[in-house]
């Protein structure tokens, strides 16, 4: 069987060497056996398990879910319904992010119609003006519900 | 006047059906009268699973608002079901 030196099994996988090391700690990737001079050696297989843990990452998956995953795809008792329960979770987890970030975008752009692209000062600015006064807003409300947990708890 | 209960679930989820025997089990100690409940594949419904903020099935929504994100003990399924009622008398 060939084995690779950790500098081939970056290129091939288009990563780099200190991401395979990095891998090593996270428990994602081992060095098949090592060499007599005490380098790490590698087997095609490693390079297919990083185009997994890449593809992976690019899909969302955080590096323990991947971990979860790749232990599941090792382990004889796992099946498909058990990757469709992760994969279902990560949808989830995706979609309620995008909610959260649409949320956002909306807010952002009420902030943009009420600017009118004038010159003025940055004191007067509506977008600073607007963040402002939901910080103080915010401060506000946090400022009552601590006096509250005060009063109900002297 | 009852409580609307959905559960929601994945197919080939353990706990989703472990979930619903639970639910089944305190439905008939109430009785049908006072609580509907709906099983909702998540795979179907996922806009509503994220309107409701669910994160992972099975997760147990009461009249459209997500109140056990986790699989809860039946006696919490009961007092929660049975304290809405209450509130509808």
């Amino acid at each position: 069987m060939s084995t690779f030196t950790i500098g081939k099994v970056a290129a091939r996988a288009g990563v780099s060497a200190d991401s395979i090391r990095f891998y090593e700690r996270e428990g994602l990737i081992k060095p098949t056996n090592k060499s007599g001079a005490g380098y790490r050696l590698y087997t095609g297989e490693a390079i297919r398990r990083l185009n997994f843990i890449k593809h992976a990452q690019q899909c969302g998956f955080s590096l323990s879910e991947i971990r979860e995953l790749l232990e599941l795809k090792g382990h004889d008792r796992a099946c498909c319904n058990d990757i469709y329960r992760v994969a279902i979770e990560k949808k989830l987890q995706l979609e309620s992010k995008i909610k959260a970030l649409k949320t956002m975008s909306q807010a952002l752009s009420k902030l943009i119609d009420i600017c009118s692209h004038d010159a003025k000062p940055l004191d007067a600015c509506p977008i600073l003006g607007a963040l402002e006064s939901s910080i103080a807003k915010q401060n506000a409300r946090s400022k009552n519900s601590q006096s509250k947990r005060l009063g109900a708890n002297p | 006047m009852s409580v609307k209960v959905e559960v929601f679930s994945s197919p080939g989820c353990s706990k989703c059906s472990q979930a619903k025997e639970i639910l089944k089990t305190v439905i008939e100690e109430l009785g049908k009268d006072q609580v509907t409940w709906r099983d909702v594949n998540i795979v179907d419904e996922m806009d509503y699973a994220v309107e409701l903020g669910i994160l992972s099935p099975p997760a147990i929504a009461i009249d459209g608002e997500l109140v056990f994100p986790v699989l809860p003990k039946p006696g919490r399924l009961r007092a929660e079901i049975i304290e809405r009622l209450e509130k509808l008398r």
